[in-house]
Order: C-alpha cells, then sequence, then structure tokens
C-alpha cells in the first residue's frame, strides 16, 4: 500500500513502491494528461510537479514520493486559467498535443524559478520534446506566461 | 474482406431522430442502414434543441488543426461562431471515402484515410455545401413560422432575423420544422468578400482540450473491466515466432497472458507497467528473419541495381543527344537514410470485441483498415463493428498501417474483455514502417552559356505501395510507385491521373527512371513521402548546376521557372525577405524550391559551421504559395512544424539496420532536436484566392537541401547524404 498526494488529494494504492509514479498516475489513479512517450526520461511527456519541481514521473517510483505533494496538469487549475495555459491558448501553440502537458508543466516550473527568463534560460529550462515543432510558439507562451504572471501578482 | 462502398449522391437527406434536432448527411445512407443493418448509420451535422453544433468530420485530427478548418467552413455558411460547435469527433463513415484519392485513383483508393495533405483540398466544398444547407433550412423554417418571405429572413450569429418586423429566433428554436423540410439543392455558398472566418487567425477549436489534460488519445482509452497489454516482436526482420518461454513473464506480478502471434507477442497485465515488466523478461524463440540485413548490404543492393533498367516515370525532349552534346555534364549521387516516424504517442489501440459485436478505439489515420482488420479478426460483419478514432498523438504517416490494432482485437476476443493495448518506445522505433531508404542518380547537362538543358535521373529504392495488398489495385501504375517518384518530374503520376509537368522546371530534355529494389525493412508513408529523398537529390543538384554553370541559385530558378507566375512571385518574396547574399559575416546563406502538393514554396537558410563541423541554422525564412489560405494560425503551424519535422532528419539521428535488425530504440540513440536547437522560423503566406494546395507535408522536404546548400556556401564540401555530420565536414 502506498499513499500518494495527487493535486491535494489523498490516493491509497495498492501497489508496488517500486512501480514508477507515471504508471501508477494514469492506470491506477486514472489521471491521463499525464503521458507516457519514452519510459526513460528522455522526452518529458510525463512531466509532473513534486513540491516545485519538474519530475519526469517515468523515472521516480511511487516509494520515493509517497506522501510529497504532486501537481499534474490536471491539478494546475480549476479552470484552465493558469497563466501558463492561458499563454498557450494566446500563441496557439498546441498542434497534436500530446507532449503539451509535459511542456506546460515544465515552464510552470522554470517560472517558479525564473519569473523573467531570457531566451538562453528557456533553452537551458526546456528540454521536453515535441515532435510537431511547437517549439517557437513554447518560447513565445513563455514569455507571454511570464507577463501575465506579473498581471496576477 | 471488403469494404463498404456507397455512391456519393449529390443530395442530401435529412430526418428527425429521437432527442430532437436536426440531422444532415451528405449521401443517401440511411437506405443502406434500412437495408443493410436494421439501423441509421450515424449523421454528422447534429443542430440541437438548444441551438449546440455537433460535427462528424472525415479527418483525424493529428495535429493538422483539420477539425478546426473543416468545422470553419460549416460555420462560415452557417453563420455560427466557432464557440456554437460543442462537439467535433472524426466519424467513420462510408460518406467519407477520400473523393480526391478516388478520384485520382479511378477508386481504386476508396477509402476514409488522412493522409496526402489532401483533407482541406478534398473536404473544404462538402462542408460549406453542408453549412449551407442547413442554413437555407433554418431559413425556409423561419419563413414558415412567421409566413413572411424567405428572403425576408437572415441568418445571422446562430439566429434567423426577420428584416421587416425585428423577430428573430435562434436555431435551437427551428430544428424541429426545419427537421420535416427537404433541402434544397445547391444552395448558394458565400462570396470570399462576406468570410467572417474563412482566411483568419482563428483559434484552434481542440486548444482549450489540449492544455488542460483533457483531450482524449488512443493511449488513453479507458473502459471499464478493461485490461491493458504491450506487444513485444522479434528483433530481426522476417523472424517468426517459433516457440516461447512466458515463465518468467507470468512471474511479474499483475500479468495475466501472453500470447503468441506471428512476428509478435501480447503481453496482457493488470496495468501497462506489469505488462511492458512482463515482455521484458519474455524470452522468444524464433526462426527465419533476414540475418544479414544491413546498411552496407542495402546500399550495395542499390548500387548494383542501379545499371538495371528502370521504369519510366518521365520523359521530355530528346535528353540522349543532348547528353552527347552538352558543353558540360555534372553527374551526382545523393543518398537518403532510413528514417523512424517517433510521434511522441507510441503506437496504441484499444478493442472491446464480444460474440455479439466488436468496438475498436484507435489514433488511426485510416478508419477503414481499422475496420477491415476488425472484420477479419472478429469475421464480424461492418455493421457491427464500430470504429472510434481518438485524437491522435502525431500520425506523419505510421497510423496510416493497422499493425498496432491487431494485437488488442486478438487479446481482447480471446480475453472476453477490453483491452488496451500501448506499444513500448523501443518497439515503436524498432518496428516502424520507415522512410524508404534511397539512391538517386542524376547527370546534368549544361549548355555553352552554362543554363541547364538535360536531366536524366534515375531513382533507386523499394516501391513502399506494393506491400499495401488490400485494397488492389493499389497506388502503382505500370509499375511506377507515386509514393517514392513524386518530386522527380513525377507530376503526381497516379493510376488515373494525367501527369502534370506544366508548372515544373522547364528543362527541355528530361528523362526520369525508377528501379524498384525491394529491401526486407518495411516501409512506408513518411511526411513529405518521396519529395524526402527526391527534394533532396534535385535541389542540392540544382545549387551544383548553378555553380558549374555560373549563375546564382535564385537566378538559375528564375530562368527555370519563367512560365510560372507564382513560382516566381514567391522567388522573388524569399529572397527580399532573407536579404539574399547580404548576409552577415560567418554566415551563409542557401535555398531550396519546390512545388509539392500544388504549393510553391522558397525556404532559404542562414547557417554558420564551426572548426569542429557544428552547423548551426541561425534563421529560416519560409514563403509560400497553397492558395487560398483557410486558418492562417494553423497553415503556418504546419509549415514551422514541418520544416522542424525535415529539420530534425537533416541534422539529427537515421535509423541503421545492422545483424537484420534496427540498431536504435529510444531518444537517448536516436536524437530529436530540442526547443535550444530550433532558429528564428519566418513564414510568409502569399495572398491567393485560387484553390487551395497542401500544407502538412510541403514544408518537410527542402529545409534538408537549403541546409545543405547553406553548409556547402560555408564550408566548400557538398553533402550528398542526409543527416549532415560533424566528421564529413572537417
Amino acid at each position: 500500500m502506498t499513499t500518494l498526494k495527487i493535486n491535494g488529494k489523498q490516493h491509497t494504492l495498492n501497489l508496488e513502491p517500486e512501480t514508477p509514479l507515471l504508471w501508477a498516475i494514469r492506470d491506477t489513479v486514472g489521471l491521463t494528461g499525464t503521458k507516457y512517450g519514452c519510459g526513460i526520461q528522455q522526452c518529458g511527456a510525463c512531466t509532473v510537479l513534486i513540491g516545485k519541481r519538474p519530475v519526469r514521473s517515468c523515472g521516480i517510483t511511487v516509494g520515493e514520493v509517497a506522501g510529497k505533494d504532486i501537481t499534474t496538469i490536471e491539478g494546475l487549475s480549476e479552470d484552465s486559467k493558469h497563466p501558463v495555459q492561458l499563454a498557450w491558448i494566446e500563441e496557439q501553440v498546441p498542434q497534436c498535443g500530446y507532449c503539451q502537458s509535459g511542456q506546460i508543466m515544465a515552464a510552470v516550473s522554470l517560472l517558479e524559478r525564473k519569473p523573467n527568463p531570457t531566451d538562453q534560460e528557456i533553452d537551458r529550462g526546456m528540454l521536453n520534446l515535441c515532435r510537431c515543432g511547437t517549439y517557437p510558439r513554447i518560447r513565445k507562451a513563455i514569455h507571454r506566461a511570464s507577463d501575465l504572471l506579473k498581471e496576477v501578482s | 474482406m471488403r469494404i463498404l462502398q456507397l455512391n456519393r449522391r449529390d443530395f442530401l437527406k435529412s430526418s428527425a431522430f429521437a432527442g430532437g434536432g436536426l440531422f444532415l448527411g451528405l449521401s443517401g445512407f440511411a437506405k443502406l442502414a434500412e437495408a443493410e443493418a436494421g439501423k441509421a448509420l450515424p449523421p454528422y451535422l447534429h443542430i440541437a434543441q438548444d441551438g449546440g453544433i455537433h460535427l462528424g468530420v472525415p479527418s483525424s485530427e493529428m495535429g493538422q488543426g483539420t477539425h478546426t478548418t473543416l468545422a470553419m467552413f460549416l460555420a462560415e455558411e452557417l453563420e455560427v461562431e466557432m464557440s456554437q460547435i460543442k462537439h467535433i469527433e472524426t466519424l467513420h463513415h462510408p460518406d467519407f471515402k477520400n473523393p480526391i484519392f478516388a478520384e485520382w485513383t479511378n477508386s481504386a483508393i476508396n477509402i476514409q484515410v488522412t493522409g496526402g495533405s489532401v483533407s482541406i483540398r478534398a473536404w473544404h466544398l462538402p462542408f460549406r455545401q453542408l453549412g449551407a444547407t442547413a442554413r437555407e433550412l433554418l431559413r425556409s423554417s423561419a419563413s414558415r413560422k412567421w409566413n413572411v418571405p424567405v428572403v425576408e429572413c437572415m441568418a445571422v450569429n446562430g439566429r434567423i432575423e426577420h428584416s421587416g418586423s425585428g423577430r428573430s429566433l435562434g436555431y435551437g428554436d427551428l430544428v424541429e420544422i426545419a427537421s420535416l423540410l427537404t433541402p434544397i439543392k445547391n444552395p448558394k455558398l458565400k462570396s470570399p468578400e462576406h468570410f467572417r472566418l474563412l482566411g483568419k487567425a482563428i483559434p484552434r477549436w481542440d486548444t482549450p482540450i489540449k492544455v488542460n489534460g483533457t483531450a482524449v488519445f488512443g493511449t488513453d482509452v479507458d473502459l471499464p473491466g478493461m485490461l491493458y497489454g504491450t506487444v513485444k516482436h522479434c528483433s530481426v526482420f522476417g523472424e517468426k515466432i517459433s516457440g516461447i518461454d512466458d515463465s518468467k513473464a507470468k512471474e511479474v506480478q499483475g500479468v495475466i497472458a501472453v500470447l503468441p502471434l506471428e512476428d509478435h507477442a501480447v503481453v496482457v497485465a493488470n496495468s501497462t507497467w506489469a505488462a511492458m515488466q512482463g515482455a521484458k523478461v519474455l524470452n522468444l524463440q524464433t526462426s527465419g528473419g533476414y540475418n544479414d540485413l544491413s546498411d552496407e548490404n542495402i546500399i550495395k543492393q542499390f548500387r548494383t541495381d542501379l545499371a538495371k533498367e528502370g521504369v519510366p516515370v518521365a520523359h521530355r525532349g530528346d535528353p540522349v543527344t543532348f547528353m552527347e552534346q552538352a558543353a558540360q555534364v555534372l553527374e551526382l549521387e545523393y543518398e537518403s537514410p532510413l528514417q523512424a516516424h517517433a510521434a511522441m504517442e507510441p503506437l496504441c489501440a484499444t478493442a472491446n470485441v464480444t460474440p455479439e459485436g466488436c468496438e475498436v478505439w484507435a489514433p488511426t489515420q485510416s478508419n477503414d483498415f481499422a475496420m477491415m482488420i476488425a472484420m477479419g479478426i472478429t469475421q464480424l460483419p461492418p455493421e457491427k463493428i464500430k470504429i472510434h478514432t481518438t485524437y491522435l498523438g502525431g500520425g506523419f504517416g505510421r497510423k496510416v498501417e493497422y499493425d498496432f490494432i491487431t494485437a488488442p482485437l486478438l487479446a481482447s476476443k480471446m480475453l472476453g474483455k477490453p483491452v488496451k493495448v500501448t506499444w513500448t518506445r523501443e518497439e515503436d522505433t524498432r518496428h516502424d514502417f520507415y522512410r524508404p531508404p534511397f539512391l538517386v542518380k542524376m547527370r546534368f547537362g549544361l549548355d555553352a552559356e552554362g543554363m541547364l538543358q538535360g536531366l536524366s535521373a534515375k531513382l533507386v529504392g523499394p516501391a513502399v505501395s506494393r506491400r499495401w495488398k488490400m485494397p488492389p489495385p493499389w497506388l502503382e501504375k505500370n509499375g511506377r510507385d507515386w509514393m517514392v517518384t513524386i518530386g522527380m518530374f513525377d507530376g503526381y503520376n497516379l493510376p488515373n491521373r494525367t501527369p502534370d509537368l506544366s508548372k515544373a522546371y522547364s528543362i527541355p530534355n528530361i528523362q526520369v527512371d525508377f528501379v524498384p529494389s525491394d529491401i526486407q525493412v518495411p516501409t512506408g508513408a513518411w511526411r513529405s513521402i518521396g519529395t524526402a529523398h527526391n527534394t533532396f537529390a534535385l535541389e542540392s543538384g540544382l545549387d551544383e548546376v548553378a555553380l558549374a554553370g555560373g549563375h546564382d541559385p535564385f537566378e538559375l530558378r528564375r530562368n527555370l521557372l519563367s512560365h510560372n507566375s507564382r513560382a516566381l512571385a514567391v522567388l522573388d518574396k524569399a529572397e527580399e525577405l532573407a536579404n539574399w547574399g547580404k548576409h552577415p559575416k560567418g554566415r551563409f546563406q542557401g535555398m531550396a524550391y519546390t512545388d509539392y502538393l500544388e504549393t510553391y514554396q522558397v525556404q532559404v537558410v542562414e547557417a554558420s559551421v564551426s572548426k569542429r563541423g557544428k552547423v548551426t541554422v541561425h534563421n529560416i525564412i519560409c514563403v509560400a504559395d497553397c492558395g487560398q489560405v483557410f486558418n492562417s494560425h494553423i497553415a503556418k503551424q504546419q509549415l514551422e512544424g514541418g520544416i522542424i519535422f525535415g529539420l530534425t532528419a537533416a541534422l539529427k539521428g537515421e535509423i541503421n539496420v545492422q545483424n537484420g535488425q534496427v540498431v536504435q530504440s529510444n531518444f537517448d540513440d536516436y536524437p530529436m532536436l530540442k526547443l535550444k536547437d530550433i532558429p528564428e522560423i519566418k513564414v510568409h503566406l502569399i495572398e491567393n484566392h485560387g484553390p487551395p494546395g497542401g500544407l502538412g507535408e510541403a514544408g518537410t522536404s527542402l529545409i534538408g537541401p537549403a541546409v545543405a546548400n547553406a553548409v556547402f556556401a560555408a564550408t566548400g564540401k557538398r553533402l550528398r547524404r542526409l543527416p549532415i555530420k560533424s566528421k564529413d565536414l572537417v
């Protein structure tokens, strides 16, 4: 038995402690916004936040994160109005959309650390893969989200 | 097995269903439903009593924005805002067989399929007509209700307004009357100057659900009582399973069953993770297999086959005589390697097979192929099978295939429960239908003024269409294979299409031949198909010709395209926007041109090469004339995305084969470009209100030669094989 705190809600799960967090989130808890892309922490489609840190959930076990605050794309906002989500809509980022949950979670975390990121900081902070080629729009959307976050605060 | 064949009819049929509202379809499908299925096939336009619009569309949404654009055609004519469209789904439907492929192939390809960048070309008029028909029905309904002439009833923003009295009714209040009326034939379509939506940068309908995790992709299907599976293939191409040791796999907690099939096994468990763990320790015994298959043997075979006589693809003038008297002949060989699709969503599908019926949920580009494989496995008639098309986490041609739908169907049939099968990234990379490798040999003949007067080219590589056995006859025409000859003066040479070279480079003497050289690596459709190898060869070759003849690359192309005003306009604009010839110190430019998909396009690259041979692309200018642009956001997204897809293939990995198997397996050894690698990309669309060309694949094939040409300008080293490797530049 492992207890996970996902999006503020406790889930007691009958899982081996070495189960990757990704599969607990997707198959056991049933939150499918977090995606499987590679299983070896290369692509970032499975990115979630542990506390405020971006973590590739395919590479961390439920045993390691038991009791910690886990945020998935579903928990980012009640109404899809997190400034990063709004910026993503304004800049029309997604194409197929499969990698975007992970991209958004990585961007949220980057903006926590660097509220006014330079292009170089975005380059260093955004290592998730996208095959549709949404990268130029992701860059623009992060700058836009940075502005929106300032307006909110 | 058979595909349902229905004759398209030119009338629209409406009918009232339980639940109310107005339902419309484009053909007489209800007749088939009564005769064969005993129940109605689904309609694809439903205007509910609350005025909400529910839309079924033919094309799979794999990132190209087709759901949004098709909905815009309808919304434009129906006079509603996009926000009134409550639901859009890809509907598997006999009416939705792609009319462009059917026309090009004399109905040999008469299937519902999303590919070839033809969705908008195929469906823009039918969906506008559908919207206009509904609009006219609603106007007639209001006219009857108010007892006033129809001309006084105007459709405005989801309502019918009466010009004289100021009365108005929402569409929802009129659907009951509308559903009893007979639609008029050939309703008047709006003229472009009255467009509210078409041509504008309208936000995509699917963006909100793609930023909050609620869009349902193939991997996200969840059914009550569902089991989870994954596949493990024999490693070597051509191997078959001869025995299986599943004792270790079955020891993995959660593993329920191991089902050996012909060349792969399915491991079924109570979670995807357990299935993947089981597959890892599953021991497959195999027989057969092409163990000698390797990159070296493939290229050796191509070189041997180069001496063979090919199938004629294009002929013009007298290239043999001209080459004998040419002032200069350049003999060049270009090679393209295998590439995988590597969509971010690995292959996956879900099936629920019961004795009474079958449902499939798949991120498929070919709903009819999914239907055929389901019919074959379940032996059920089509009316007992339902194909649900999820969002696709990228397709790029890979998800036209149906191999990934076999395992869940068989597993569900055998276990009596719904089964979702998700491939690992490793299986997805190692068991693709790859972009075919090709060897392209060209001889360019120049006259005394250095002008290009002759080209003879031989294309050597696999005929990818031969593999598709259903439904015959396929894409081949007398041994030619459009899928791989496109881009080398092939002029869309499909079985029922007269090749059109009127817009192509006006080289007076041309001979192009294709030598089919089949290999034991599965190959298929990869975004941009044959232009991937042909445009790389031709546009790099023309750069060599320009240099040899003492011409600027833009000037050479202007000379060869003086008969094509759209091409000239694109060349002029690209030259201007790129500041051609005025690049900053240390940076070098390269360009390439294509008319693929009847979209005229130039890309100009500014790049630099370090002493260690590292290529950096600093910026890319893309100028395109794709005819009428219906949504400039989406058009630009497609070109940007196509460019990055092609740039990845030009700068990053390739698929290698050794000892009969693929060497690469995941993103660590088959790397992709990341955000940090992406240069500034400026896309400029030429305004044009002519017929639409294709965009989804348009950007991909010319970025490779544009980069290679810039690298030549920087280093004097001509790259005749992609991807670019630093070691070749030092």
